[in-house]
Formats: structure tokens, sequence, C-alpha cells
């Protein structure tokens, strides 16, 4: 349901992208390819980047501004291209998961390439991430301490690693050298899952066509010129930022925070992932029957393995004793049963009749013999000297709309399944006047190499060939997708017309491609201001939505109280000095003055706003035998002005009652970050850093 | 009586392509002997599709064999297995259009193309893989 809408939505807005860009460069076909190829960009432009990155956190942004401002011709431009190319990065990857999915290219046997992007949604947004964090702005600071905090949900790091961006005083450089790495490491990574990405396809279309690939990067410069990727106001861990420029590709999901708890959101991509893997058994495909190789026909040639797209055919070493040096043999859980290997073999020719019609390789459910049938059937009652036989790819759409007595379609799987020598057949004996192969739109063959395989065929280019005898005016081919049927009801039309006139007197045959129609197509110039159109389009969407609308993180009379240490409690049993026997009895190596047993009390924690208890939880200890010290972080916004805090704390085995209290007045200014902090060996509880942050008025503990 | 016949001389030195040549040379007459008296035009246009598709899948595997070993005159030797390859379809076609087939003729074209190919295409590689060893 909502993969045939979605089906019908893109196969509208592929249908105008080709009245501007042509079949063979509409982007729509190339989203994957565009998808490498704008990593490409990005690793390049990355390393320019980091040719004049200073790693340290108080550089970083300074390091930055000199590229954009200073050396804005090359490496603002850099910096821009590498931040507009991750983005649009994101919109192609996510076109492509839809398109494959609502086109249906990932069920039961393509399962592989769907499964193995799934980790790759997860690299790209991690290589994002690491990457704005890197700037050191006000947006890195809000994705730093987010990503942090959300990290921390999941209650896998004995100590928060939010911690790391409490305040300035917490901040670390050596944190930030490690994001420096990360953000290396990711990509690299992400390149080898790409790798595996495309290893189950033959010929994977890993660069776009040239045209196409300089047309998206001119555009992309140009972005970089009207709107260059700039730096937000430095961090300052000492103040929380209330709005940031928000890049909505890559922290799409951040916003959520606000709504949801880490751990649910934690779930919810989780979840989301493990039903993606899913989808191509959901339900289950029921599909056709693996290709069947038939020894006795085949020698080893090796043409069906040379053809198939899907790498489901290996060259094995000969198991029937012939004294061939190998033999096909089909991957039944690889095979998409297309039948592309049927027409590359050499046996499959329809000439043959002696006994069965039997290839070296077929499809137990669309026999070659039974192919041949339906053709001498279909064409037998056709009239007049324009008789067409149209051979239908499966993924043409309904065709039944050129039902006339001087037309026979046949259909088949995937027209690359018509072995060239039933043209000759066709041709030769005048079972029609002319052939019309119709298949799925150019560069988009459902079975990935139909067209292109039939296409070199046809023109000679690829064994088998169709032989040069056939007049190559007499085959014609159009590739569209299913919602420009009419251009392939306009091919019969012109083809026919053309069949009738063409051959009024005799003539040489022809040789090279196919036949095509003359089909309408928009003016040059129209066409080139519709494509730029559209590149233009998608440059405005991703230069605005690369840092608009800004996210608001705290309204302008707000401030950020956070509350947050790391405490040892009080051991479960004290410490005791072992007597002299008991040491005379240890091995050497393991005497001690004392022997204490492991384990903590938890800290147990409240904190009052105004009188109002907005904290009130029991910290566990960490570390395997409850031994190490409770952490303690609470982020909590709060309204600007004048509040009385009081801070409670537990960490003794007593039932009731506190070991620390501590309560101070506070001024909070707006967008201040305050932190409540704890140190047992100093005092106690410690109200801000004072004197930075105005008037703080302590009280002794009761 | 056989169309053709094999000679030791026509080996190449790739085992499975010698050893197809042989088959083929078997099947052509062995198809031949078959057609029966009677000669139907039914019979003989089975077997010249059969003899067609057969030279057709072997051309294939030889080409694959020249190709993975990088003989440098692939092109020229795949050039004459076309020439025979569209002989035979003339013939076919004009056995189909005319019904007529002459056999002697047909045997004497067949026996020459095979006789002039190993002499010069085969032999030539022949030599090549001798070359390579």
């Amino acid at each position: 349901m909502l993969k045939t809408a979605l089906r019908s939505v893109f196969l509208r807005l592929e249908q105008v992208c080709e009245k501007f860009f042509g079949p063979a460069l509409n982007p729509w076909v190339h989203v994957g390819s565009l998808g490498w190829f704008l990593f490409w960009i990005v690793t390049v432009t990355g390393i320019y980047i980091y040719v004049f990155f200073d790693t340290g956190v108080t550089q970083a942004y300074a390091s930055l501004e000199y590229l954009s401002r200073e050396q804005w011709y090359l490496g603002g431009i850099m910096r821009s291209l590498h931040r507009y190319a991750s983005d649009a990065m994101v919109v192609v990857v996510m076109l492509h998961l839809l398109r494959e999915f609502s086109m249906d290219r990932m069920r039961g046997n393509r399962w592989f390439p769907w499964v193995t992007g799934v980790p790759l949604l997860w690299f790209l947004y991690a290589c994002g991430i690491t990457g704005y964090w890197l700037v050191w702005d006000q947006l890195a600071q809000y994705v730093a301490i987010a990503t942090t905090e959300w990290l921390d949900s999941i209650g896998i790091f004995a100590e928060p690693i939010a911690r790391n961006f409490l305040d300035s005083s917490h901040l670390a450089g050596r944190f930030f050298t490690l994001m420096a790495y990360i953000h290396i490491a990711v990509p690299l990574i992400m390149l080898l899952f790409m790798w595996v990405h495309i290893q189950r396809h033959a010929h994977s279309r890993v660069n776009p066509p040239r045209t196409l690939g300089f047309a998206v990067l001119g555009t992309l410069v140009a972005l970089a010129l009207v709107e260059p990727a700039m730096s937000q106001a430095p961090a300052n861990l000492d103040r929380a930022p209330f709005e940031v420029g928000f890049d909505w590709f890559y922290l799409t999901v951040y916003p959520l925070l606000d709504v949801v708890s880490g751990r649910v959101l934690w779930a919810a991509l989780i979840g989301g992932s493990v039903f993606l893997t899913l989808l191509p058994w959901l339900p289950p495909l029921h599909k056709a029957p693996p290709a069947v190789v038939h020894l006795d026909n085949c020698n080893g040639c090796g043409r069906c393995f040379a053809d198939c797209p899907f790498g489901a055919i290996t060259m094995v070493g000969r198991t029937d004793g012939a004294e061939f040096d190998q033999e096909a043999r089909v991957d039944a859980d690889m095979c998409m049963s297309c039948g592309i290997c049927v027409g590359a073999c050499p046996t499959a020719t329809p000439f043959r009749r002696a006994s069965a019609l039997v290839p070296g390789i077929e499809l137990p459910t669309d026999p070659i013999a039974g192919l041949r049938d339906r053709v001498v059937a279909a064409t037998g009652p056709l009239q007049g000297n324009d008789r067409v036989v149209v051979f239908r790819c499966a993924h043409a759409g309904n065709l039944d709309t050129l039902a006339d007595p001087g037309v026979a379609v046949v259909p088949m799987p995937c027209v690359a399944m018509l072995p060239p020598s039933f043209i000759d057949l066709v041709i030769s004996r005048k079972h029609a006047d002319g052939v019309l192969i119709a298949g799925c739109a150019e560069e988009d063959c459902f079975e990935r190499l139909g067209n292109r395989w039939t296409d070199e065929r046809i023109a000679s280019q690829r064994d088998p060939h169709l032989r040069d005898r056939v007049d190559r005016d007499r085959v014609a081919v159009s590739w569209a997708s299913p919602a420009q049927q009419h251009r392939t009801r306009e091919t019969l039309g012109q083809f026919r017309q053309h069949l009738r006139t063409a051959f009024a007197s005799p003539r040489p045959g022809r040789t090279g491609v196919a036949w095509r129609a003359q089909l309408r197509e928009l003016a040059a110039p129209l066409r080139f201001v519709g494509a730029a159109a559209v590149l233009g389009a998608v440059a405005v969407l991703i230069g605005w939505f690369a840092t608009r609308p800004a996210y608001a993180y705290l309204h302008h009379d707000q401030a950020l109280l956070k509350l947050s240490f790391s405490h040892a409690a009080q051991p479960l049993k004290p410490c005791r000095h072992y007597s002299p026997q008991e040491l005379a009895k240890l091995p050497f190596n393991q005497r001690r003055a004392t022997t204490c047993e492991r384990g903590r009390w938890p800290v147990y924690l409240e904190l009052d706003l105004d009188g109002r208890t907005i904290h009130r939880a029991t910290h566990r200890p960490a570390g395997l035998w409850d031994d190490g010290p409770s952490t303690v972080y609470a982020s909590f916004r709060v309204p600007a002005g004048l509040h009385r805090l009081e801070v409670r704390l537990r960490d003794s085995g007593r039932a009731t009652g506190f070991d620390y209290a501590s309560s101070a007045t506070v001024s909070l200014t707006p967008g201040q970050n305050f932190v409540v902090d704890f140190r047992g060996t100093e005092g106690g509880f410690q109200f801000g850093r004072a004197p930075a942050h105005g008037p703080v008025v302590q009280e002794t503990p009761p | 009586m056989s169309l053709l016949e094999w000679r030791d001389e026509f080996r190449i030195g790739i085992a499975e392509v010698d050893h197809e040549h042989q088959v083929l040379i078997g099947l052509i007459n062995d198809l031949h002997g078959a057609l029966g008296a009677e000669r139907s035009r039914e019979r003989v246009e089975e077997f010249l599709g059969e003899i067609f598709a057969r030279i057709s899948a072997h051309f294939a595997l030889e080409e694959k064999d020249m190709q993975a070993r990088r003989y440098s005159e692939s092109g020229t030797h795949k050039a004459d297995h076309e020439r025979l390859l569209d002989d035979i379809r003339d013939i076919m076609d004009e056995h189909s259009e005319h019904g007529i087939l002459d056999e002697d003729a047909f045997s004497a074209r067949l026996a020459a193309w095979f006789a002039d190919h190993f002499r010069t295409h085969d032999a030539r590689l022949h030599k090549y893989l001798q070359t390579q060893r």
C-alpha cells in the first residue's frame, strides 16, 4: 500500500526529471552511484580541511575561522563542499533506500545490499554528528552535550561521558582529539561497508555518468559560494546556547530527546533498524524457482556467468565426467530467476528443434522451448506488412493496450532472457516484419543489466550478439518505466510506420544499434533550464535545512542547572587491620596492613529548588562488585533569577537523615550553565564556580 | 558416408577444445546419418539447427579459452568463426526458403572451412599456446 503509493510518486518525479535530463542522465536512476560520488567529494575536501585543522580544543574553532574567512576562496569552498556534499549524501542515500524499497528491489534473494545498507545508515549519521562536533561552535557544544547525555542514557559507561562537557573546567583536549580520530575512522569503516554493500552485484555502478557528476559538483560549488558554511558563535561551556542553527539532515532525531527519554529513542532507532533489516522477508517472497543447468548442453563457455547481474552463477569443475574443464553452477540463494543467463546461452537458439529444445541453462517455469512455441503461436495470426512481435519485460507495466491484429505481445521475466537468435528467427523466417523489445527504463532495469546487455547484444558488442544478417531497421527497442508506457506505444506506432515505408524498395540491411523512435522531447535550452532548476531546487533545500530552522535549546529567560559529581560512598563494612597471625599465613606478596571487603553503599541524593524536590534518586556504585564511585548527572532547565537550592546526600548505611547537606541562594542569569558539584574530601557541595558566577550565598551545613 | 573426418593434426592443445572438436565432428556425422533416406524437410531443418547451436556453443568455449590465455589474434580467429556461422545460417535460410539442401555442397563447404580453419587459425593458436608453456 505504502509501497505502491511511494512507487507512483517516484515514477511521477522520475518522469518529470527525465524530460529535462534525458533517460541516461536522469538523477533518480543514479542516486546510488551519486552517493559514492558525494562520498569522494567529502573525502577529498575532508583531507584538505584536515591539513589546516587544529585538533586542540581551543584552536579548532580558530583554525576553521581561518579557512572560512582568510582562505574563503579555497579552504572556505572546501569546507562548504564538505558540509553540503555530506548533507546531499543523506538526501541521496534516503532516496536510494526509499526507491529500492518502493520498486521492490530488496526482496528475497536481493536482501544482501539492503541488509548491509542498514549499518551504513548508522555510519553515515555517526560521520555527520562527529563532524559537527569538531567545529566547536555553539552547535558543536549542543551536539556534544546532547550526544553524550544520550549515550549515557544507555548506562554502559561507568562515568557519564557528558561530564566531559560539564563546564569549561572539565573540558579535556584529549577527548576532542579522540573525536577527530573517530571522525576519520568511521568514514573508513563506512567505505569498507560500502564495498561490501555492492559485493553481490556484478558490474555495480559506483560512478554516476560524468556529465551528471560535474553538474552535481557544480551545483554544490555554486551553493558553497552563495551560502558558505560558517561556524556559529564559539562554544562556551559555562553558558548554554539559546538557539542553534541546526543541520536537519544529520540531527533529525535530536529534538526528540526533548520529548522522549534517551533510552526510548535508542530503542526506537534500534527497533527501526531491525525492522528495516527484516523488510526483505516481510512477508516471505514466493519467487519462481532458480535457473537450472543442463549439463548435456553445457560446455562451460561461461557466457551465463559473465552476464548474471546477481553473481548467482559460478564456473566450477566438471562434475559429470565430461571432458570439459568447467560447468556453470547456480546458487539458488542468489538467483533472481530473471532468465538473463538463458539469453546468454549459445545453445538456447530456437533454430534447434531436435527432440526437445533444451539449452545449457534455463528457467524451469519458463523454458526456452515454450518461448519458441509462444512466439510461433502468437505471430501466426498476424496480418499486414507491419507485423510486430513485442518482447515485453514483466516490469514494463501493462501493454495490453497494444493489442492489434498486427501486433503480438510475448511477455517474459526480463527481455535479456531473449537469446538474440530468436530475433534472427522471427525476421528470417518472416514470423513478423519487425521485433520490438520493450523493457525497463534506461539505466534502471529491474534485473539491473537487462537492457544494457540487450543493447550490447544487438549492437554486436557482446556475445551472444545478434547476427549481422538481421537488418537492424527491423529491430527496435523501447526502454520505459511503467509510468512512461505511452512512449512504448508511440515507439510501436512509429516503428510500424517505418516498417510499412522503409522496405517498399529493396535496400541493404543495416548493422549496429537497434532502431529507436524519434520521441518528442523538450528543446535543448528548455531542458538545460529545467535540469538546472531541479538541481538548484535541491541545492536550496540542502542549503536551507543545513542550518535552518534554528533549534531552540533554551528559552531566553532560562538557565541550565546541572547536578553532577562522582563520589565514592562509605564501604559496606569498615576496613580492618590484619592481625600478625593472619599476615603470616598470607603469601609474601599479598601482605598488606589492612583488608577491606568489597562493596559500597549507594549514594542517595535529593535536590530542592525553591522548596520543591526536583531530583530524588539512589545512585548505585559503579563496578561489578559495587565498589566504585557513584556518579550523578542530572540537568534541569530553570527560569533565570534568584533561586534557593537545597541538596542532601546520604552515602552510608544510616536509615534516616543525611551525611551531607547544604543550601545556597543563587542568582542565575539567562543562558547560564550552573553546576552543583560535590567533593567529599573538600568540604562537600560546591555551588557553581564562584566567584565567576555572581553572588552565591553559601550556608553552613546543619 | 561421413561428412567430416577428425584428424590428429587438428589438435590445438586445449584439452576441452580438442575434445569438443572431435565430439562435434562425430555429432555432425551422426546427425547426418540419422537424417534417414526420406530426407524430410523437417528433419533436415532440425539437423541444421542442431549443428548451428552446437558449433555456436563450441566457438563460445574456444573464444573464452583464447581470451583467458590472452591470445593476441583472438579477434581474427573469432571473425573466422563468425564466417562459418554465417555460412551455416545462409544454408539454413536457403533450405528454409526453397527446401533445398545440396548435401555435397554443404559437406564440401563444411569440410573446406574446417580444413582451412585448422590449417591457419587453429594452427596459429596451437603455436601460440606452445610458446606460452
